[in-house]
């Protein structure tokens, strides 16, 4: 299949798979909508689309061989390519404007929702088309005269031309940062890598100045690629250099071109209508945003069979530390990591870390074992072990059962087993006293000792 | 006699109770009439109990009592917590502020819980030794919102997560002990700095924490004072952000630290110049000389310990020029020499407390400089200075007369003539003479007849000290409270008897002395009332006898130790029965006890016993119940 129709089919697919989710039930299909409904405040609703598509021809790119040799000469072959390419295209986009037409003119009837959505798909197409058209031609420009200009100016130029065409930003990322990729026009992926920063953003940085390169980096990034990273997170606008550059370098040279996407669903404050909106950054936060917030949680955890979730990517999260999670806050969070939860209750007034529950029991259990043993003397004693006690010690004492009567006593209802009935603290009196008192000559107990408390 | 009473008006009565600091003379104050009682009564403030079953009672007739010590009960336990507030209607829990439940072992969350829910306004607590306490305790002590001081020491399985608790509820806290909690880290350390922001003294002796918890800790702005002995984790770091922050640090112990370099001392001081005491025994084998370049910023230091490092006679000489305000040094193990002491003393006159310990090369002619310079001295250890004769006591009896503290074991140059010298030091109350071998019953009856103070008196191993001794300490020192007569084998019973006239005996080791004979027990316990502490291990001879008046008469009996005695089944078991207030016993090597005498005596004692000593072969032996019993009240068995 020839690059760019295989493209094209690329575009369609998409476009008509979201064509066919209308007809699976609502709430699938409100999600996929997604990538037809944006807002945008600069105006390019179609970047986002582009650049899934040509993602994986994009990872192809960077192990051509083709892409580091960047001197060409002119070819005029080359170029012819491009002219024909371009024939194709404007015949495309003919076909489209016909359909566009033929489509208004029997949806008369058809409900509004879903007039307006084949509409958006439509333009959607339209614009890719254009986009592909308009770099093409572009593509022409320096492939004639890169041996004459230097390639500062021309990309100076081709900034402007691609602006005033008011396109899309990726477009002007594209001629901003690697026009070389772009000499051999037949290579579609060429184009569609430049919006795919990665291996061209790694040339940019690589072709920089090394210790400009130092300076752009904030100094939590040691490494490029870790920074952008991190800003992919910021959303789509931020992956470009001049985001990754320092600030005042960036005012200087660009305007920023910020996007902003809204959620489908009305009423949501990611809609755009919400009267305090707050957009979405890139269009994988909004896909994961619908699914979150407005879709049904279809996942649920095999472990615990309690969590349940959406977004497949979030059930493996959780499944890889479901039931690990043993460190519990008073809040009801659970943490994997003790340094987490303490870190939680720094961070919120009276947050306590929970005691869990076997530690509880374990603590409760000497009571519990008391009662039980309690019960267990209470039971044995007047038949088992008090009396063989009596029987062994029979030969070693004068009159052991006199002895060993009281004891016998003692040991059957231990006085440290104290139950509620019995009077507090009752052995200030032991059962012996009175074994002393009769056997032996002592003098009379001196009440002033018994009852003296060492008070300080 | 009524007349001169009911001139007293109660606003007197209570100025002549404040000067009574004495426990014994508050006795008599008390017991002299009804209207003294009274006083006494109103006057009281804290108390400590021995036997909890007239805790109520007392805690009715007491109104002011604000202070409560439950540490020597035994068998506080859930129960006795659930009673003592059932009882009476305790209004007495408001008023209580101080709470002091060490080695309350028994007691559990449960109790704990409902003892701090009815205590409202409790400001210190001290759970010191409590073994079994967890998190759980931890939980239940966090309850009291208005705590201002807590000791946690040794309760073992408190973890960060209790401490974190504890930080959460009390935040309030001023003073923090977390000695020997084996299981707080870093993590907890860290917590505790975020939300007890008025923290002013913290112990993490023994923890092991590292340098990030003096991270975190040097973020206190009010702590005041921090003992972090043993850290053998922390580094020189740790001690540089102690150095940087920190900025009310007033009091810093690191001894034992063994990972700190010289540069740790030098970054502490070099950020904290007002600081008062600084202790760093067993740091250094060498004292580091950029401490001693930097002790001229010390110049508020009150107390310097910094014991076992070697110290040179210069390195004293610039210390004492720089520190003249030092009133305690602690240069034990630091082979000290004469100049050395000398050097010290030209600078530090104030000295009060002096640690010489294991400086042997001492001579004479430092303790006649230091007699001379320090007049103030109260507490001088000179243990193992062998090279010291009676001269040097001679200088110390003419000048330095407020001593109260000596030690003298094993200075071999001490003879009768030194202690008659020594005797002059009237105010003297605590004398320890172990392994002096050269002293006799002559000597002790110079200090028995100057020295009426002396509460405290060890004699252990002086093979000349007989029943004369004891019969002319009998006479004279009858304050005293703990006595060490281990191995002085000239004692018999009739030394025995003399010590039976010392009211306020309340400590007493008698080991290896095969003289005494139950006779002789019996009489000391008919006499020594008061008697808490009793060692008698390998008194071989004592018999029977001796234990059932021990049984009878010795009820404020709190440990003891029978291992090697002649005591049989019945005897063991009248003891173990009979003393209500036995919480530690040690029973080892009892040849006359059967295995059923031990079941029988611990089940007998089993629910106020904290702690046990008994040979292994008895862990097989004996019936699992009551080991498991013991367990379950927090007793703690050790096996031999």
């Amino acid at each position: 299949m020839d690059p760019e129709e295989r493209l094209c089919a690329d575009t369609w697919t998409k476009s008509s798979s979201s064509s066919e989710s209308l007809k699976t039930p609502p709430n699938n299909t409100s999600f996929n909508d997604f990538n037809t409904q944006q807002t945008f405040s600069f105006n390019n609703p179609f970047g986002a689309q582009i650049s899934v598509t040509s993602n994986a021809n994009n990872q192809k790119q960077m192990s051509d061989p083709q892409e580091s040799n960047n001197t060409q000469d002119w070819d005029p072959r080359a170029m012819l390519n491009d002219l024909s390419f371009l024939e194709k295209k404007i015949h495309q986009l003919q076909d489209l404007v016909h359909v566009i037409v033929r489509r208004r003119a029997q949806s008369a009837g058809q409900a509004d929702e879903i007039l307006v959505q084949q509409q958006q798909l439509m333009t959607a197409d339209l614009t890719s088309i254009i986009v592909q058209l308009i770099s093409t031609a572009g593509s022409l420009l320096p492939s004639v005269k890169q041996t004459i200009c230097p390639e500062s100016s021309i990309s100076q130029q081709f900034g402007v031309t691609n602006q005033t065409a008011g396109v899309s930003d990726n477009v002007v990322f594209q001629h901003n940062n690697s026009v070389n990729k772009l000499e051999d026009p037949s290579d579609m992926t060429g184009f569609f890598g430049a919006e795919q920063n990665c291996p061209i953003e790694d040339h940019e940085m690589k072709s920089d100045d090394d210790a400009d390169e130092g300076e752009n980096l904030p100094p939590g990034f040691k490494r490029d690629a870790n920074l952008r990273m991190h800003m992919r997170g910021h959303g789509d606008e931020y992956k470009t250099p001049a985001a990754l550059a320092k600030p005042h370098k960036e005012s200087s040279s660009e305007p920023i071109l910020i996007k902003r996407y809204s959620c489908p669903y009305i009423g949501c404050k990611r809609n755009k209508d919400h009267k305090k909106f707050q957009p979405l950054k890139t269009i994988l936060c909004v896909k994961n945003h619908y699914k979150r917030t407005h879709c049904d949680k279809t996942y649920t955890c095999s472990r615990c069979n309690t969590k349940k979730f959406s977004v497949i990517a979030d059930l493996k999260t959780h499944e890889k530390h479901c039931g690990r999670d043993k460190w519990l806050c008073s809040c009801g969070t659970t943490f994997s990591r003790k340094d987490k939860l303490f870190g939680h209750i720094a961070l919120f007034q009276g947050h306590t870390p929970a005691i869990p529950v076997e530690e509880s029991k374990g603590s409760a259990g000497p009571s519990n074992k008391v009662e039980q043993l309690e019960f267990k003397y209470k039971s044995d004693a007047p038949s088992g072990c008090s009396c063989r006690n009596v029987m062994d010690l029979e030969g070693s004492g004068e009159d052991p059962i006199s002895y060993f009567s009281p004891l016998n006593f003692e040991t059957s209802c231990i006085d440290g087993f104290q139950e509620f009935p019995r009077p507090p603290f009752e052995d200030s009196e032991s059962s012996f006293s009175f074994l002393l008192s009769g056997s032996c000559d002592y003098p009379p107990k001196n009440g002033r000792y018994t009852g003296s408390n060492d008070m300080e | 006699m009524d007349s001169i009473l009911t001139l007293l008006t109660d606003d007197l009565l209570f100025k002549i109770l404040s000067l009574l600091t004495d426990d014994s003379d508050r006795k008599s104050f008390r017991s002299t009439c009804t209207a003294f009682y009274r006083v006494d009564s109103l006057h009281r403030t804290h108390l400590r109990v021995l036997r909890p079953e007239f805790l109520p009672s007392l805690l009715s007739k007491l109104p002011r009592i604000s202070s409560l010590d439950l540490s020597v009960c035994p068998r506080i336990d859930d129960n006795a917590v659930y009673l003592l507030l059932s009882s009476a209607a305790p209004i007495w829990t408001r008023r209580i502020k101080r709470l002091t439940l060490s080695r309350c072992s028994g007691l559990r969350f449960r109790g704990l819980e409902t003892l701090v829910g009815n205590c409202v306004n409790l400001e210190s607590v001290d759970v010191s030794y409590c073994s079994g306490f967890g998190d759980l305790e931890a939980a239940a002590l966090s309850r009291a919102a208005e705590l201002r001081e807590l000791s946690l020491d040794k309760c073992a399985n408190v973890s960060d997560v209790g401490l974190a608790k504890i930080a959460v509820g009390c935040p309030k806290l001023e003073r923090l002990s977390l000695r020997w909690c084996f299981d707080i880290t870093d993590i907890g350390v860290e917590l505790l700095s975020k939300k007890c922001a008025r923290l002013k003294q913290l112990d993490i002796s023994y923890l092991k924490v590292s340098s990030e918890s003096l991270r975190w800790i040097s973020g206190m702005e009010r702590l005041e004072i921090l003992q972090m002995v043993g850290c053998g984790l922390v580094d020189d770091l740790g001690l540089h952000y102690i150095g940087k922050g920190c900025p009310s640090l007033e009091v810093l112990d690191i001894s034992r630290c063994d990972k700190l370099s010289s540069s740790a001392l030098g970054s502490v001081i070099k950020g904290h110049n007002s600081l008062l005491q600084l202790h760093a025994s067993y740091c250094y084998s060498e004292l580091p000389m950029t401490f001693v370049d930097q002790s001229k910023d010390l110049k508020n230091l009150k107390v310097l310990r910094i014991d076992g490092a070697r110290v040179s006679d210069a390195m004293l000489k610039i210390i004492s020029k720089n520190c003249r305000f030092l009133a305690e040094i602690g240069l034990g193990k630091c082979s000290v020499t004469d100049t050395g002491i000398m050097h010290l003393i030209s600078g530090c006159v104030n000295l009060k407390v002096l640690n010489l310990t294991c400086c042997s090369e001492l001579t004479d002619s430092a303790m006649l400089a230091v007699a001379e310079s320090c007049h103030n001295l109260l507490c001088l250890k000179l243990e193992c200075c062998n090279l010291l004769s009676e001269r040097s006591l001679d200088y110390l009896g003419s000048h330095c007369i407020l001593l109260e503290e000596i030690d003298l074991t094993d200075c071999s140059g001490i003879n009768d003539k030194g202690l008659k010298y020594l005797s002059k030091c009237s105010e003297l109350v605590s004398l320890k003479l172990g392994l002096c071998t050269s002293i006799s019953d002559k000597g002790l009856s110079y200090v028995a007849s100057n020295c009426f103070n002396i509460r405290e008196l060890d004699l252990y191993r002086c093979a000349g000290i007989g029943d004369d001794g004891l019969a002319s300490l009998s006479r004279g020192c009858k304050k005293l409270r703990k006595l060490i007569l281990s191995y002085c084998g000239g004692v018999t019973d009739r030394g025995m008897e003399c010590l039976s006239s010392l009211e306020e005996l309340s400590d007493l080791e008698l080991r290896g002395l095969p003289n005494i004979t139950g006779a002789g027990l019996r009489k000391l316990a008919a006499g020594c009332r008061r008697l808490a502490e009793l060692d008698l291990k390998l008194c071989e001879n004592i018999d029977d006898s001796g234990f059932w008046a021990l049984a009878y008469y010795s009820r404020n009996l709190q440990q003891i130790n029978f291992s090697g005695t002649a005591i049989s089944d019945v005897g063991l078991c009248m003891v173990m029965g009979n003393l209500t207030r036995l919480q530690d016993a040690k029973l080892v090597d009892l040849s006359n006890v059967s295995v059923n005498g031990f079941e029988l005596g611990l089940r007998a004692s089993c629910a106020r016993l904290k702690k046990v000593k008994l040979l292994a072969f008895l862990r097989r032996r004996l019936s699992p119940e009551i080991i498991e019993t013991l367990k379950a009240r927090g007793c703690k068995i050790r096996w031999e």
